[in-house]
């Protein structure tokens, strides 16, 4: 009996496993279903580099082209994730060469919970606080894609914290020793082995950055203007997952609309997919030499 | 050279300061100016007012984020452990493990707002459930389903090898092993990593928004109906300006509130379980 027992298990957790890879194949079969049909009506090219998003006929040729929203996610979360960096990296060298480990236990959690925070919330902040400086100012109405980039970078924080400390950890424990034993400032050692030392491993870390916050819909949504415009700094712009959120409730199920969100919907997934296997094959190529 | 280290000395200070900081005035801020609306009318009233949810209370908005919540960890919590521990008790090959992982690693990538729209092209369009808790709770379970995966394989991992393997030489089977030796082992992680999960399906309002999340519903009583959920619900409150604003601080509060004492309580359930 125990026997069979084992085997329906692992039968069990087989089919259940198998729920993961299911899932994957239905999320990419179902959106490029629905994106395909759009193609049919808009090039590609027309689709990818066009500037003119006029998805309703109201009087003027309708007209699919999201150009402006790419650039509006590639900018949002390029800015965030540099803005981010410069902060988290500074928390990363305090936690990982100067913290002790109680110190380090505590404050984990705490950055952590920075994660825990619904993107609404962080909209709803950012509305009221951000908004009001920007406004304050002299930016019309606030909403611009720098406040964006800021809510969006306090957004990253706990990942690139969390990940730069960890690399620098392993970068401190081999070579602050040797450091700290000829009498090398420690500082100084932090500044000259400990960084460069931990290079790559951050700079990966801030491009799988990049790849989480053009995913994030609310918050840039509720401050960014949401304009069909080429993003500038203080100007206000509007990113792919924005357009999707807002324009999906009117779209007619069926029509190209309906179609056009989907392919961009595709669009974005892609662009988040590319960077996560180019990371993916470029830390294999590069760390797996160095390590073995 | 001494201006470097100063200068890098300076930077690691500021930076660990500003990020302290930043967490502690989101969390102040909300619970400062959300906590005048607080009350227990508030917690159990319905939304009211003259613009909806200007005045009364958000408690359908509650009841439904806990009824998407329970969806999410149910469809997604169970597949996520179970392929974790496929991956480390079961998977033999480490090309199938490197797939699986693949696998696993796309679909965190996968943006949430497109989660929604997947669920609404599968199963509020093709499988004709319209929009329900049922079809956003599947969105939400794929959002969580390498959350708690990657949480659960760790807590796995930690399990001590010679533990397992006498469990394996004193003839029990691996369905034997995994359910009196490993899960009992890991408990506390494995809980921890659940309730984090739900926390991060309850605070996701893109996959929501055209799937099941609706601005006004009772609370839900099955899963085949559309129901209210706080982080739906605090957009539209802010949507509407500035005459929400004082519920909208309320509702802040509550998630701000279920943020704080689930990570209390997974931190506490976490350490509990591995010092005993």
């Amino acid at each position: 009996m125990g026997r069979t027992l084992d085997r329906l298990f692992s039968i069990f957790i087989l089919l259940l496993t198998a729920v993961a890879f299911l899932s994957l194949a239905f999320v990419i079969y179902f959106i490029v279903r629905e994106a395909l049909p759009t193609f049919a009506v808009v090039r590609p090219a027309d689709f990818l580099f066009g500037q003119r998003w006029m998805p309703v006929d109201y009087g003027m040729e309708i007209s699919f082209g999201i150009f402006n929203f790419i650039a509006g996610s590639v900018a949002v979360s390029l800015l965030a994730m540099l803005i981010a960096s410069v902060v988290g990296l500074g928390a990363a060298v305090y936690l990982s060469c100067v913290a002790s480990q109680r110190a380090r236990d505590l404050i984990y959690p705490f950055v952590d919970l920075l994660a825990g925070i619904p993107s609404v919330v962080y909209g709803f902040i950012g509305i009221v606080v951000l908004l009001r400086i920007f406004m304050r100012a002299g930016v019309h109405t606030g909403s611009c894609l720098l406040a964006a980039a800021i809510l969006l970078a306090v957004m990253l924080l706990p990942f690139l914290v969390s990940s730069c400390s960890e690399t620098m950890l392993k970068a401190r424990r081999s070579y602050l020793p040797a450091a700290d034993a000829l009498g090398v400032d420690r500082w100084y050692a932090i500044a000259s082995i400990v960084l460069p030392a931990s290079r790559k491993n951050i700079l990966f870390s801030m491009i799988l950055a990049i790849g989480r916050a053009m995913g994030e819909t609310m918050a840039v949504m509720m401050v960014m203007g949401n304009a069909n415009l080429f993003p500038t700094l203080l100007g206000k712009g509007e990113s792919i997952a924005s357009v999707i959120a807002l324009e999906m409730g009117t779209a007619v199920a069926g029509s190209t609309h309906y179609h056009a969100l989907y392919a961009a919907g595709l669009v974005l997934m892609l662009l988040v997919f590319l960077i996560n296997t180019a990371i993916m094959l470029l830390r294999r190529r590069l760390i797996g030499r160095e390590e073995g | 050279m001494a201006l470097r280290a100063r200068l890098t000395q300076i930077w690691a200070y500021g930076s660990i300061l500003l990020v302290l900081g930043v967490v502690l005035f989101l969390f102040v801020y909300v619970f400062a100016q959300g906590a005048g609306t607080i009350s227990p009318e508030f917690l159990t009233d319905m939304p009211r007012g003259a613009v909806l949810g200007m005045e009364g209370g958000i408690f359908p908005a509650i009841a439904g984020s806990f009824a998407f919540t329970l969806t999410a960890i149910v469809l997604g919590g169970i597949p996520a452990v179970a392929a974790a521990l496929y991956m480390v008790f079961y998977c033999k090959s480490r090309k199938k493990e490197g797939l699986l992982r693949a696998v696993i690693q796309c679909i965190a990538g996968i943006p949430s707002i497109v989660l929604g729209l997947f669920a609404y092209s599968f199963l509020v369009r093709d499988m004709g459930l319209g929009r329900c808790v049922l079809s956003s709770g599947t969105a939400l379970a794929v959002m969580i389903l390498p959350f708690i995966e990657v949480r659960a394989e760790k807590a796995f991992r930690e399990v001590p090898l010679q533990v397992v393997q006498s469990s394996y030489a004193l003839g029990c089977s691996r369905c034997h092993t995994i359910l009196h030796v490993v899960l009992p082992t890991c408990r506390g992680e494995l809980v921890s990593g659940i309730i984090l999960g739900g926390c991060y399906a309850m605070g996701a309002t893109a996959p929501l928004i055209f799937t099941g999340g609706v601005a006004f519903a009772a609370p839900p009583d099955s899963l085949l109906k559309p129901a209210m959920a706080l982080p739906l619900h605090l957009y539209l409150l802010v949507a509407q300006g500035s005459t929400s604003l004082s519920t909208a601080y309320g509702t802040a509060f509550v998630m701000m509130a279920v943020i704080l004492l689930s990570n209390l309580l997974a931190t506490l359930y976490a350490g509990r379980s591995r010092h005993r």
